[in-house]
């Protein structure tokens, strides 16, 4: 061999060896020590104030958004319990609500949490100039007045049921951000005037590097039990090949991917664990009973009946799910989800008929009952309508794209056509929320409380400029029945629990015989771990998986 | 030789400008940006109508336009529509740099790979050499470059878990603490490694096939016929004589590369989770950002404009006998 051609040959083995034993001392120095972990974060927060609609995003309150605790906390069962405080009703006339603060709860720059910076909290989110994502609850707030230093009593115009959800939401510092655009604060970091990071939760942010991760570091101030872990690095791995591939290959230590069939192969490998649950994202079939459908026999209920009738929901999610999720269940509410016991009545479940000649049965007679007769194509006519409607999802997504087809196939097996219709979200949900579909598959992100559902199923007060059907701001059905539309609004302002939940079953009982939507199933949630991570525990709240961060440790 | 620059760079404005009325018009025609949130019932209504106003969304395309041309000239591009508090040229300072690294590393060694094996499938035309490169070469332009780099990432994780040896990362930019100097580096290059085999892949096949074709064109002229008839050695022949003519196609092609590539090799910086002008650009897209989109328009424009002129210029200096009007 020339010795230039042999200079250059050792030269690149030499290089090859290097990486390989800066690689093997990299993997080594990337596991998890005894006090630090790596989460595979899907999603990378726009930016870090989460209070405001830009940055608003549920990876930015499990990631960064853990500094900030709130005085309420949902817990993995749905229920609402104190965490950095309490919240007591304290009278019906004017609906009252006492907030107490923890008296060790104090910020990371030594500041006590106060009933200050509650009061600035409420000023701040119901500040019109500020692009705040949600104010509900908190614009029904009248005034707000200090108890003492550590309690503030908050005085409604209106009685507002879901308190306990307003109340979990973090509270803000008043000494670090009076005076600030709350629009443009906090975009990168938490820091206060003089460049401390503030928290008031078990981790403080350490680091924020955009587009690849985000520290968080133990804050000693924290108020409950010291958090076990020194540090917890997230990195951001947005797409769901590379997240499992990263758990895999041992470059993280936990995620929380969306519902993927790959996901499957990580049952398998030892030294994971996998927690499913069905989450609150409620997937579900709208129909577009009004103007926009191609089809007026949408706007007859024993139509809407015929093709829930004609479903098999269950055997649709066990092909689905028979490998991800095999126990999940059929979701028949469209308010509560099923892991909500005492709240949870399966309405819809009536038309979950599992057999299939007793299904096409059902099917036959009310289209008999409506003088439908079948063509040639095996597809039903009705009074010269053909029953054959567009079924559409996001394009894109596999397994609603899926279900579409199963779906398609169980239909036509009952006599009615479902017309494929799948597009990109950029384009469906545009469609959507002008009534140009006739069924939608897609999903509603809730939290477990029916705050909110008067506008995806109530009629509208008025029919403004800018809500020029009439129907609830996010009903895109077509659909607007008074009975549902009372019971719903009568259920947001209910303060005892039993009538609540008998306001919210009342409207659901009427639409489970009107049928403008058919609930599916709920999205499983996935949290995959390395075994020897201790305390990490699935919540499919909107909490999300870390909710408490503070009792997690590595093995 | 100036002149004949700061005339290109003349020619480039107008076209950089119809392209950002071009794309302007096309995002912000696609749909409303802020239908995602409309979607949600529990968002504010007061935070939309804030948002439009701010971002002047009801006025028309041609006016907004101008308050895009405005923001563009004076306040380096704005901040997104959602974001008021980020700026996008300061995502971009950061974005561009990563992607620099990536498609630097990917096409240098592309280059010297592709070159090489071009030359030599050239000289030696027909040999095993020579089939094996061809075959290789049209497999580089079949496979897909998602499902390459699905299977390395694959066959690298396969590797830790059977060995236990991290020799590439499979995914992101650094590790968690990838420490300082030479250590920062070296966690970098095992990092990029992937990606850039990735987008090697490609490229070689490209690369080799010019090359070769323009070698074998150049390999039968009268003048290298004539440095053979002289005596110089082959050796000489190949690399003084007939590489340096050959190289013009080669040139054009990477030059072009390069600025295409500037633009964020889309699918490997996603995959790969590289904070690039890729992931950037798509993020923008899907939120249907046009600020976002435009800024990024107006860098890959700009550096495609530039990869070419550079084109241009290095024809000259590859071949003497090119000279600039």
């Amino acid at each position: 061999m020339h010795r230039s051609h042999f200079r250059l040959v050792f030269g690149v083995l030499v290089a090859v060896a290097s990486l390989i034993v800066a690689g093997a001392a990299g993997g080594a120095s990337n596991k998890s020590t005894a006090g630090s972990m790596t989460f595979g974060a899907e999603q990378e927060p726009p930016c870090l104030n989460g209070f405001t609609g830009g940055c608003n995003n549920t990876w930015t309150s499990w990631t960064a958004g853990i500094a900030l605790a709130s005085p309420l906390i949902v817990k993995p069962d749905f229920t609402i319990k104190p965490y950095m405080g309490t919240a007591k009703v304290t009278s019906k006339k004017p609906f009252t609500v006492v907030v107490t603060l923890n008296k060790k709860a104090k910020w990371s720059d030594g500041k006590q949490v106060s009933a200050d910076d509650l009061i600035f909290t409420w000023k701040t989110i119901v500040d019109p100039k500020f692009d705040i994502a949600g104010r509900s609850g908190w614009d029904s707030v009248s005034r707000a007045t200090k108890v003492n230093a550590k309690a503030v009593k908050f005085v409604y115009t209106t009685p507002y049921a879901p308190y306990k959800v307003q109340f979990a939401t973090s509270v803000l510092p008043k000494h670090a951000l009076e005076g600030t655009d709350f629009n443009t604060v906090w975009d990168t970091n938490y820091n206060n005037k003089s460049g401390q990071t503030m928290a008031s939760g078990p981790f403080k942010l350490q680091s924020y590097t955009k587009g690849q991760s985000l520290v968080m570091v133990r804050n000693n101030s924290f108020f409950g039990k010291r958090p076990t872990l020194d540090k917890v690095t997230f990195l951001f791995r947005t797409n769901t090949d590379t997240e499992i591939q990263a758990i895999r290959g041992g470059e993280v230590d936990a995620i929380y991917p969306q519902p993927q069939l790959q996901l499957a192969q990580l049952r398998s490998q030892s030294g994971l664990r996998v927690q499913t649950h069905a989450g609150t994202t409620i997937e579900h079939i709208d129909i577009n009973t009004g103007a926009g459908n191609s089809n007026p026999l949408l706007g007859q209920a024993w139509f809407r009946q015929a093709i829930a009738y004609s479903l098999d929901r269950t055997g649709m999610i066990k092909q689905l799910y028979s490998t991800l999720n095999p126990g999940l269940p059929t979701l028949n509410n469209l308010t509560y989800v099923t892991a909500q016991k005492g709240l949870y009545v399966p309405h819809f479940a009536k038309y979950q008929i599992s057999n299939k000649a007793k299904r096409l049965a059902k099917v036959a007679a009310l289209m008999k009952a409506h003088n439908c007769t079948k063509g040639g194509d095996g597809i039903y006519s009705c009074g010269g309508e053909k029953a054959s409607v567009r079924l559409g999802t996001t394009s894109g997504n596999k397994l609603r794209e899926l279900a579409v087809e199963i779906l398609q196939a169980q239909a036509k097996d009952a006599g009615i056509q479902f017309r494929a219709d799948n597009q990109p979200s950029s384009l469906f949900f545009p469609r959507i929320s002008t009534n140009k579909y006739d069924l939608a598959l897609f999903a509603w992100v809730g939290t477990g409380d029916p705050a909110g559902q008067v506008d995806i199923y109530g009629c509208a007060d008025d029919k403004t400029a800018d809500n020029p059907n009439g129907y609830g701001g996010s009903n895109w059905k077509g659909y607007c029945k008074a009975s549902v539309t009372n019971a719903l609004k009568a259920s947001d302002a209910a303060l005892n629990p039993k009538t609540r939940i008998n306001l919210v079953n009342k409207a659901d009982a009427v639409m489970a015989n009107d049928v403008p939507t058919i609930p599916l199933y709920q999205k499983p949630t996935y949290f995959v771990f390395k075994t020897k991570l201790k305390g990490l525990v699935d919540n499919p709240t909107l909490q999300g998986p870390t909710w408490n961060t503070e009792a997690w440790k590595a093995g | 030789m100036v002149t004949y620059i700061v005339r290109r760079l003349l020619y480039s404005i107008p076209v950089l400008f119809a392209a950002s009325v071009l794309i302007f018009f096309s995002v912000t025609a696609v749909g409303d940006p802020l239908a995602a949130l409309r979607q949600n019932p529990l968002f504010s209504k007061q935070t939309i109508h804030n948002i439009e106003v701010r971002n002047h969304l009801n006025d028309s395309l041609p006016t907004q336009y101008v308050y895009w041309l405005r923001s563009a000239v004076t306040d380096k591009f704005g901040s997104p529509l959602l974001q008021p508090g980020v700026k996008i040229w300061q995502d971009l300072e950061r974005v561009i740099p990563h992607t620099l690294q990536l498609v630097f590393l990917a096409e240098i060694l592309a280059l010297l790979v592709g070159i090489s094996i071009g030359v030599y499938s050239a000289i030696r035309q027909y040999s095993i050499f020579d089939y094996a490169a061809t075959t290789f070469s049209f497999l580089g332009f079949a496979m897909p470059v998602f499902w390459l780099a699905l299977m390395l990432q694959i066959l690298f994780t396969n590797i830790f878990i059977k060995w236990h040896v991290r020799i590439f990362y499979t995914s992101g930019l650094s590790s968690p603490d990838p420490g300082g100097g030479i250590h920062f580096w070296i966690d970098r290059l095992q990092h990029l490694a992937i990606p850039a085999m990735t987008l090697m892949l490609l490229s070689i096949a490209q690369y080799s096939r010019f090359m070769r074709a323009s070698m074998l064109e150049v390999v039968n002229s009268d003048y290298v016929r004539t440095a053979r008839a002289k005596g110089l050695p082959e050796r000489r022949v190949t690399l003084k004589h007939a590489l340096r003519n050959a190289l013009i196609p080669v040139v054009t092609v990477s030059a072009l590369n390069f600025g295409a590539l500037i633009g964020g090799a889309v699918i490997t910086e996603s995959i790969f989770q590289l904070d690039g002008m890729g992931p950037y650009f798509l993020g923008a897209l899907f939120s249907r950002d046009a600020y976002v989109v435009m800024a990024w328009l107006m860098v890959t424009a700009t550096a495609v404009v530039a990869f070419n002129l550079v084109a241009d210029v290095l024809y000259g200096y590859i071949d003497p006998r090119i000279r600039f009007d």
